[in-house]
């Protein structure tokens, strides 16, 4: 009898990655293997409420904090757009992510030669030598956007830009390469050192040898000049993880009205101010609404009839009953609202939050906001016209029914586990 | 019993405890119900008895027999906990829209009865009940003249985190007490219930069954501990933990945690109390959140502090 395979998850310190990569170790479970969590500094907690050993790397810089400057600071560049954001936010951002990288580095290298894992599934957006260097095989996991894996006819990552804006890809494009090139300097300075060659700038991870899979379902997919080698990069069709159900509450008005949820992520929560803002928009309409609250949940007081403030759902479940997804555009919130054919509101504030508003407007599976710039009646017409939409929900409904049956999560499994075996073989052999 | 002879909050009481002398004894679907054998059991008159098994028949959880009398059509160790009868509804109702309101803030802590009345649309009476469960809960006492005070602090989101660190503090305890005292009953029927939950997988989870079980266990640890002071207040509290609404738990850790209760159960069982005490640190430290309350790229870590 063969030992369960081991393989280490390694997703970077966000919910949108750590959450991606428990749907795909609930499959990996499912089939027999045994997954287990590396976890950034700080980002701990989350992998053992769903049944998963936890391995905390060292290297965080303490409980002192300073809040109130942290997010005035984001605050501000929130409010910027894609482009002004390079600077505010992008480029500080890249920074803090090569500190990262550089911090965890002989940690994770200690980690990694305890737990001996069979295989690597790295949900990262940079190269950490020790994984290269593991001697096992990695697989690269892209639960951002598509627009992180470059091509000529996509646009540029980051950039909020669609096909329509062609004229500014390379504007974009250079100065997003040179805002990012102190910290790719300072990174391949730091690979060299560990032996391994630095990715063409801007770039600060390449897809890896063995198997790269991307979440972008086919009807949000660019169509690309440099078609990617079917062996190494599997599109997953969206990869959502399995929730306990979730019982909406009864709310004190509005019970047959339509469901939606309104979700920013814990750094788009933040913003009380704003969120509050479209609350008061909520309340002249004839819907339930779920706001995520996050952290500051205990901020929103005399909420309306029709408004429930959380501070955490269990966000699948909650969309497969919703009518309606507002959220920042991050990819596992747009991924979730297409797997349940459910339309979204995108109002993003960083990252490839642009990316995907923009995108969800020119595939026509939802429209774009500005997260600021709205009088009420806008916020509360783009609601209207997307519930309304019976062609786009047809259009989605199917579309959704073709992701189900593509299960994301269980062929990420199935992919991961076929690379361990294939490199497990020769090894085998050999010995 | 009422006068229309429908049963009442009484008779599906009766019928609980019904249910949990039958899983107590391990009794299977199919199983004979004798009336008079129960009647002495419960120390009651066959006549309730009588209605009591009319409220398991109208739930489908017993039929009747050639013979006249019922069989269990369900195995009893499974049912997570009776429905209240339909006139509790509104009171039902009630009870669960003061909780809601006051959490998100839309109604004050100092409310009258006819407040709530013109609020919520419903009799003096509902309205009443519906203040006197949250009283026997915890979660609302009278005040002065015709007011009631609800406890907004006890359903607050920090109300979670305060409740692990009491439960922390007294539950082990209570575990060591001296003169606790072992309710082999309670517990050969609470063994029943989570050893049919740890035969489930994560799909077909009872997420009812486990929050009863839940309550039962750490209500038998409160009950047991033999100091009248700590039981009173470790039974209150979880009677007000019940009644508040709670955050969203995973069901895996819905499922590790049954299988804790059923390690400390059986310490409990051979006498190990320090044994089980520890675990039952374990326990509730492992049911507190530690999710980070931020996170991002890029974000330093020192900002990803978990919820207290």
């Amino acid at each position: 009898m063969t030992a369960a395979k081991t393989i280490a998850l390694f997703p970077e310190a966000s919910f949108g990655a750590a959450l991606n990569c428990v749907g795909i170790a609930q499959e990996l479970r499912r089939m027999g293997a045994r997954p287990v969590f590396i976890c950034h500094p700080g980002f701990s907690g989350v992998f053992s409420e769903y049944g998963f050993p936890e391995y905390q790397l060292g290297g965080g810089t303490g409980d002192a904090t300073d809040w109130t400057g942290f997010i005035a600071r984001h605050q501000d560049a929130f409010r910027q757009s894609p482009d002004r954001q390079l600077d505010s936010y992008v480029g500080p951002t890249w920074d803090a992510i090569v500190d990262t990288a550089i911090t965890v580095e002989a940690p994770l290298r200690q980690l990694l030669a305890s737990l001996k894992p069979d295989g690597i599934v790295l949900d990262n957006v940079v190269m950490f030598p020790a994984v290269a260097n593991a001697g096992v095989p990695w697989i690269r996991v892209i639960s951002c956007a598509e627009t992180e894996l470059p091509d000529p006819d996509v646009p540029p990552y980051l950039s909020g830009l669609g096909l329509a804006e062609r004229g500014r890809w390379d504007d974009f494009a250079r100065r997003y390469e040179a805002v990012t090139a102190p910290a790719h300097k300072r990174f391949c300075a730091f690979l060299a050192e560990c032996g391994l060659a630095p990715p063409p700038s801007p770039s600060f991870l390449d897809p890896s040898p063995w198997l790269n899979m991307l979440l972008a379902p086919e009807i949000i997919r660019h169509a690309r000049a440099e078609p990617l080698d079917p062996d190494r990069f599997v599109f997953l069709d969206g990869c959502v993880r399995q929730e306990a159900e979730y019982q909406p509450p009864r709310f004190a008005s509005h019970n047959e009205g339509p469901l939606v949820l309104t979700s920013f992520g814990s750094l788009g929560a933040m913003d009380v101010g704003m969120t509050k803002r479209m609350i008061e928009v909520f309340a002249d309409m004839p819907c339930r609404f779920l706001v995520n609250g996050g952290s500051w949940s205990d901020q929103y007081s005399s909420v309306p009839d029709n408004v429930y403030v959380g501070s955490w759902f269990p966000q699948p479940s909650v969309v497969a009953q919703s009518s309606l997804f507002i959220h920042h555009g991050g990819n596992n919130s747009f991924c979730e609202a297409l797997t349940f054919g459910v339309p979204s509101l995108v109002m993003p504030y960083c990252w490839d939050g642009h990316d995907n508003a923009r995108r969800a407007a020119e595939t026509g599976v939802g429209r774009s906001l500005d997260r600021y710039r709205w009088e009420p009646e806008e916020l509360a017409g783009a609601i209207r016209s997307l519930l309304l939409d019976e062609a786009m929900r047809a259009r989605l409904q199917q579309n959704a029914v073709r992701m189900k049956a593509h299960r994301g999560a269980r062929r990420a499994a199935e992919g991961i586990l076929n690379v361990v075996n294939r490199a497990e073989a020769p090894r085998r052999a050999a010995g | 019993m009422s006068d229309s002879g429908k049963p009442n909050r009484r008779h599906v009481e009766l019928a609980q405890k019904i249910l949990n002398l039958a899983t107590e004894r391990g009794m299977a679907s199919g199983e004979r119900l004798v009336e008079q054998s129960i009647a002495t059991l419960c120390n009651v008159s066959r006549t309730p008895v009588r209605k009591a098994l009319q409220v398991l028949a109208e739930q489908g959880l017993v039929t009747s027999d050639a013979e006249g009398g019922y069989r269990f059509a369900i195995d009893p160790a499974m049912v997570p906990g009776l429905d209240l009868e339909p006139s509790a509804q509104a009171e039902d109702e009630v009870h669960a829209a003061i909780l809601r309101d006051l959490a998100a803030g839309r109604i004050e802590e100092a409310q009258t009865v006819a407040a709530l009345q013109r609020r919520y649309g419903e009799g003096r009476l509902a309205v009443q009940n519906a203040l006197l469960r949250l009283s026997e809960d915890g979660l609302a006492e009278r005040g002065a003249g015709q007011q009631w005070l609800l406890k907004q602090f006890a359903i607050s989101s920090d109300a979670a985190a305060a409740s692990y660190e009491f439960r922390l503090a007294t539950e082990p305890l209570a575990l060591t007490m001296p003169d606790f005292r072992r309710d082999a009953t309670a517990i050969l029927s609470l063994r029943q219930s989570m050893l049919a939950l740890r035969r489930m997988d994560e799909d077909s989870f009872n997420r009812k069954l486990f929050d009863r079980t839940d309550f039962d266990f750490h209500l038998l640890v409160a009950k047991s501990c033999g100091n009248p002071f700590m039981a009173e207040a470790l039974v209150n509290h979880h009677r007000r933990r019940r009644a508040a609404p709670s955050g969203h738990v995973s069901t895996w850790r819905l499922m590790q945690s049954n299988v804790e209760h059923l390690q400390m159960l059986e310490h409990i069982e051979r006498g190990q109390m320090n044994l089980a005490a520890d675990l039952m640190r374990v326990h509730i430290q492992l049911s507190q959140s530690q999710r980070p309350r931020l996170a991002g790229r890029g974000v330093p870590s020192a900002f990803k502090i978990v919820a207290r």
